[in-house]
């Protein structure tokens, strides 16, 4: 599904990436660790392809097609989602009225049929109780005032509502009682399936209790020093990002 | 300042019957705003006021009253009982008579109640004024009163349509709402005209607000894109009244508004909600004062502005709080979105405090979208425009969610998302 290759990337004028590898299959789940500043972020902004995050040198394959050729909202119409570490609050625009933008968007770049306003609830309603949302929150603006946990379960909901082929989840954990952890990890674990992918960028091993990877990479100076399964995770959480930076050094 | 000698050609064509029929009292105050007109003449950017305002468009063009009253534009249906007026005259035809309701079309209102009218006829206007408030008075042969009883409340919503249909006319309208003690009213003015044809239209409204009265008004220009209007919002208020005015300007070439609100009496409120939608060369001028004159007052004030392509816009807000106007609470924002390099917003806060006891905010910016916002609805699919439409939206219908007539509400985001989210606004 996807393929990088040495990828070097800058964010606005500074190299961050510096020759990063990974693949993704369909089905699999990804964890990226790594220390702060590793790049871990940039990574995900790059694929979703944010404005300012630039590819300077490899390659970036979604599906066969060089994903960098393609704008953010077509990334999005192709199967992308990415979870955002801070979901950004736009007041005016209601919750629900973004993602029946954002639906039917993605269908018409698909060639489908709109979705009907009485699909779209039903649909919707369904999912909000996935992550535990409250029906009135579809009817506020969209992250205004929303706690950090209520704003992390809101990317989920976008997510099970625009089933993406490939998602990536930036730092969800990130600001998360243990209570708000398990909706989040439930509402993410629901939505594995054989023909989806998931990259979960995550600091701690704590949310990879919840959300079992089958994959974990440790980031460090953008590039990947070190794959290997669960188990490298909790070596991580036992002993810390120290000895990954020799790493980082020797390669 | 233009001189009254540079637009005497559409002054000399006022029809002479304005002022034959008025009682000696209005013929008084009609030839003293003209004597006004004849020494203060149109403002010029050398005003500080009209600084970036540029009325040179109007010498050199002629203006002339119409006598057509008779409707040839389409204006659409409505809910509300409603005043009809063409090129500043009533159309009797397609108004609603409403005067067992206390209000009526102001010429038959100075044949019935010619005393009452003296009382209050001209008694908001500020003491500094511009020329085109002088011609109002001189000229003004018809617009809308609402004329209510002590405690009346005025439960349906009355909706004043003000058409230009005539190419080259000029209209001066003037209006009264008399809302004495623990009276409540709701007033929408549209303003609307024959599209892409030019003309003027001069307009003042005048507010009195008694003890505990409550009005709420709506002013929506949607003039043709060759327009010139310019308007006066003139309130006086007393103890404990509230009044709303909502100015809401989407389309017109040259608009200026100048609203004003005294606040005479403790604990009065007024609020002034403010929206601009410019584009092509558009230029809206909106010019607020509040004056707290007395104790335990307050204000707020929430004006945007949405520039594309060439519009520019001018936002002017003066508080002017006395010496004895302690514990005033005064709010002020205006905030302006830019979405071409070619638009300009000018804004200017203007506080006057002499009190020393007073809370008072303002806040005005002058931005462009939030590249972090527009990315978060791309990321989610939705294409570049349709993302820029959506922010765009938000942050102008902020104002419409200070609405609170639902059908007013519903109707103005109808409007504002068809001037901004052309394409998607059906997936809302």
């Amino acid at each position: 599904m996807l393929v990088i290759k040495d990828l070097h990337a800058e964010v606005f004028g500074t190299p961050i990436l510096k020759g990063l590898n990974l693949e993704v299959k369909a089905g699999e789940m990804h964890a990226i660790m790594g220390p702060n500043g590793a790049g871990k972020s940039t990574l995900s902004n790059v694929i979703a392809g944010r404005d300012g995050y630039e590819v300077t040198s490899g390659t970036i394959e979604y599906f066969g097609k060089d994903l960098t050729e393609l704008e953010a909202d077509e990334r999005a119409c192709e199967g992308i989602f990415l979870a955002f570490q801070y979901p950004v609050e736009i007041p005016g625009v209601s919750n629900m009225a973004m993602l029946k933008a954002a639906v039917n968007s993605i269908r018409k770049y698909n060639d489908e049929d709109e979705m009907s306003a009485g699909d779209f609830l039903k649909v919707i309603r369904e999912k909000a109780d996935l992550v535990e949302m409250k029906q009135e929150f579809l009817k506020r603006s969209v992250n205004e005032g929303f706690s950090g946990g209520e704003k992390k379960r809101n990317e989920i909901l976008q997510m099970a509502m625009l089933e993406p082929k490939l998602a990536l989840l930036d730092e969800t954990d990130s600001g998360l009682d243990i209570d708000a952890l398990k909706i989040v990890s439930d509402g993410v674990n629901a939505l594995r399936s054989p023909d989806r992918a998931m990259v979960v960028v995550t600091h701690y091993q704590r949310l990879l209790d919840h959300i079992v990877p089958d994959f974990v990479h440790v980031l460090a100076d953008g590039k990947i020093v070190k794959s290997g399964d669960k188990d490298l995770a909790l070596k991580l959480e036992a002993e810390g990002y120290g000895w990954i930076e020799g790493l980082a050094e020797a390669s | 300042m233009i001189a009254a000698d540079q637009v005497q050609s559409w002054l000399d064509n006022q029809p002479v019957s304005l002022t034959d029929s008025a009682p000696s009292w209005l013929f008084d105050i009609r030839e003293n705003a003209l004597a006004e007109f004849e020494e203060i003449g149109l403002p010029s950017i050398r005003d500080e006021q009209w600084r970036y305002t540029n009325l040179k468009a109007l010498k050199n063009r002629s203006f002339s009253p119409s006598t057509q009253t008779t409707l040839s534009i389409d204006i659409g249906t409505t809910n509300f009982p409603r005043l009809v007026f063409v090129d500043g005259l009533v159309d009797q035809d397609r108004s609603t008579a409403l005067t067992e309701l206390g209000v009526y079309n102001l010429a038959a209102y100075l044949q019935e109640s010619p005393e009452k009218l003296e009382q209050h006829f001209g008694k908001t206007l500020p003491n500094r004024r511009h020329g085109f408030t002088a011609l109002n008075s001189a000229y003004a042969q018809d617009g809308f009163v609402v004329e209510l009883d002590k405690g009346q409340q005025l439960a349906q919503t009355i909706e004043v349509v003000f058409v230009s249909q005539t190419p080259e006319s000029v209209s001066h309208t003037r209006n009264l709402i008399i809302a004495p003690a623990n009276s409540q009213c709701t007033i929408i003015e549209r303003h609307i005209g024959q599209s892409g044809e030019i003309y003027l239209s001069n307009h003042i409204t005048e507010i009195i607000a008694g003890d505990n009265a409550h009005v709420d008004h709506y002013k929506i220009q949607q003039g043709s894109d060759q327009s010139f209007h310019f308007g006066g919002v003139f309130i006086k208020q007393g103890r404990h009244s509230n009044v709303k005015n909502h100015n809401i300007n989407l389309s017109g070439l040259l608009t200026r508004n100048d609203i004003n609100s005294d606040l005479l009496g403790e604990g009065a409120h007024v609020e002034m909600n403010g929206l601009v939608l410019g584009k092509g060369h558009q230029h809206v001028d909106n010019h607020t004062e509040v004056n707290h004159a007395v104790p335990l007052c307050t204000s707020d004030e929430y004006y945007k502005t949405v520039l594309d392509e060439h519009a520019r816009s001018v936002f002017r807000g003066r508080i002017i709080v006395a010496e004895d106007a302690q514990q005033t609470l005064a709010d002020q924002q205006n905030n302006n979105l830019l979405l071409s390099k070619k638009a300009e917003a000018d804004t200017k806060p203007q506080l006057e405090i002499y009190a020393d006891d007073v809370k008072c905010s303002h806040g005005a910016t002058v931005g462009q979208l939030d590249e972090t916002s527009l990315f978060y609805l791309k990321s989610r699919g939705i294409d570049n425009e349709s993302a820029r439409g959506l922010l765009t939206f938000a942050f102008a219908n902020e104002v419409v969610d200070r609405i609170q007539i639902d059908a007013i509400k519903q109707e103005l985001t109808k409007i504002i998302a068809g001037e901004l989210l052309s394409g998607i606004e059906e997936m809302l």
